[in-house]
């Protein structure tokens, strides 16, 4: 066997020696033609020099949050320049992209020593140009270090305010002022978890009773009433997923075994709707069920895309999903069956005219047509094992 | 048989924050994918898969085992016993044990339970799965079970949450499977 690998390392250098001295030969009558060709050299450039990034991005961009890795700006509507820049992010960092002002906001954890020594929560306020830090506020050292999800980091106020879910074990909210840069306070949520941004000032959380508690909060980020639904959210057979799309004033959350649970906001009013089912008898039959680890997008209108898996069994629920299903969630029918080229983990639409139907699936990020499902490209994530937050820009 | 079952659902499960180690893997395959593919002649081609060390089932750990055969398996493996509702890095990649922590971190005493069959001496065993925290970080025999896993609106079911309390740094380096004791039947 070694024989063999020496003989083909001695015709692979020869092979490299001949073409060497045929290069040589040639040199001369090449600089020649390159001289013809190229009368101008090329212009000096300027040092230094940092690309900045527009003031609004397009609408075909999105961040790609690598899960405590970092976050990267993408561009997923082009083949050109895929990688348009990237934000730092250490521990279950979580980012906020305003649309009302030129900043990003990435809720991060560090120690002093890298894995050790004092730690720090923090917020890095970014400039959207250039993303460059402008700013930080410090945390309570008690954001809930959890794999990056929805629900982790929210607005509320119109952007005004931010949303940080603690746990320590015990569960608690931090209320920041984002324009003032500084922590209002603490809002207690024992037994409750993660935030979602349902009334105008204040925020909804997932309750391990299986309820949903609304809280409301002042100006100064004071709690001003707290409302608790019935229970309704059965954890032991047919939890939620904590991931949502909202069309309109309502927001949907998918079902373990297939159902979807519409919450709607009207004013400070938030109203646990009747749950309709995604699944045909055969569907049930074949064990479709919602899966993945962001397994649910909204078109802004009245479409619904629920990555779905077949066979599904217990401890699948996070498994990559085969098929994103399109549902109008007026009619609660499904109106499209989209098979994908491989199979998907997250999924997100981005929010631009003709939505693209971005599905991350082990080391690729796979952009597709959300209306005829034909994959228009495919963006390269070498070395990718984690689960990803995927965030459309909201853009123009 | 269901109230077995149900025991088993409610001392079951989860635990585990997986988001700083997962970081980890994403590094490390990128650092290793780097290395592949650095050209080595083309003598170097045919031996081409580059194992995940990623993967605990790769085959790049030598074997760990107890040596007691009422304590079988290879304690480096996903497919160990007492792994079966385990979410997270091996520390017997690590340096520590089955039930030790690698040199280097501390033990989280704030941590979940599950209850794994014994296929030697059949018996069902309450493991305790306490993450080792402030040491480390590397991808290293990443093993991740979501049976019984649920959503973090129930957190001591969830293993997307890093179980570090009450230890100095909270930040994840791997997962023990230690026993506590046997499993009671509640029939």
């Amino acid at each position: 066997m070694s024989s063999v690998k020496f003989r083909t390392l001695a015709i692979g250098l020869t092979s490299l020696l001949a073409g060497a001295v045929a290069v040589a030969g040639s040199a001369t009558a090449a600089a020649a033609d390159a001289e013809t060709a190229y009368p101008t050299p090329l212009a000096a450039e300027t040092i230094p020099n940092v690309r900045t990034l527009p003031a609004i991005y397009p609408n075909t961009w999105a961040f790609l949050n690598f899960s405590s890795d970092r976050i990267e700006l993408r561009n997923v509507g082009g083949d050109a320049r895929e990688i348009e820049g990237q934000l730092q992010a250490r521990d279950s960092a979580m980012l906020l992209i305003a649309s009302t002002r030129p900043e990003l906001y990435v809720a991060d954890t560090v120690w002093s020593r890298f894995t050790r020594g004092v730690r720090t929560d923090y917020i890095t306020v970014y400039d959207t140009k250039t993303l460059t830090p402008i700013g930080e506020i410090v945390l309570p050292t008690k954001r809930g270090l959890i794999t990056a999800m929805e629900g982790m980091f929210a607005f509320t106020d119109h952007e005004r305010m931010a949303l940080v879910f603690n746990f320590t074990p015990a569960s608690s909210v931090t209320v920041v002022d984002l324009v003032k840069r500084k922590v209002l306070g603490e809002v207690e949520i024992p037994g409750c978890s993660l935030v979602y941004p349902t009334v105008a000032r204040g925020f909804s959380t997932l309750c391990a009773s299986g309820t949903l508690l609304t809280v409301l909060l002042g100006e100064d980020g004071k709690v001003t009433a707290r409302s608790e639904s019935k229970a309704f959210n059965v954890i032991d057979t047919d939890p939620l997923f904590t991931w949502s799309a909202q069309l309109g004033p309502v927001r949907y959350f998918p079902t373990m075994l297939g159902h979807v649970q519409p919450i709607e906001t009207e004013g400070d009013a938030v109203t646990v709707l009747p749950q309709w089912s995604l699944l045909s008898a055969d569907d049930a039959a074949a064990h479709w069920r919602p899966s993945g680890w962001q397994p649910i997008a909204g078109d802004g209108a009245d479409s619904l895309f629920v990555l779905m898996q077949s066979d599904a069994r217990e401890g699948s629920y996070k498994d990559p999903g085969s098929e994103v299903w399109v549902f109008d969630a007026k009619t609660k029918t499904r109106t499209k069956r989209l098979r994908l080229a491989r199979p998907g983990s997250s999924i997100a639409l981005t929010h631009s005219a003709e939505p693209l139907l971005l599905v991350q699936g082990g080391e690729r990020l796979d952009v597709y047509d959300s209306q005829t499902g034909s994959l228009l490209r495919s963006l390269n994530m070498t070395g990718f094992r984690t689960r990803m937050t995927i965030q459309p820009v909201p853009g123009e | 048989m269901v109230k077995v079952d149900r025991f088993a659902e409610r001392v079951l499960r989860a635990f585990a924050g997986r988001t700083s180690r997962r970081s980890v893997f994403t590094l490390l395959g990128s650092a290793l994918l780097g290395a592949a593919t650095v050209p080595l002649l083309p003598v170097a081609r045919g031996e081409d898969v580059e194992p995940n060390p990623g993967d605990p089932n790769s085959g790049m750990q030598p074997p760990q085992t107890s040596g007691n055969p009422q304590d079988p398996g290879d304690q480096t493996r996903c497919d160990y016993w007492r792994y079966c509702a385990i979410d997270g890095s091996l520390c017997t990649c690590y340096g520590g044990t089955v039930s030790s922590c690698p040199p280097g971190t501390e033990m989280s005493p704030i941590t979940w339970i599950g209850t794994c069959f014994n296929p030697a001496d059949k018996r069902n065993y309450i493991i305790s799965y306490n993450d080792c925290c402030g040491g480390v970080l590397w991808g290293r025999c990443n093993c991740q079970r979501n049976e019984g896993d649920r959503p973090v609106v129930r957190p001591s079911s969830n293993n997307e949450v890093t179980w570090c309390f009450g230890t100095q740094s909270q930040s994840y380096t791997c997962s023990t499977a230690v026993i506590l004791g046997v499993a009671t039947d509640t029939k």
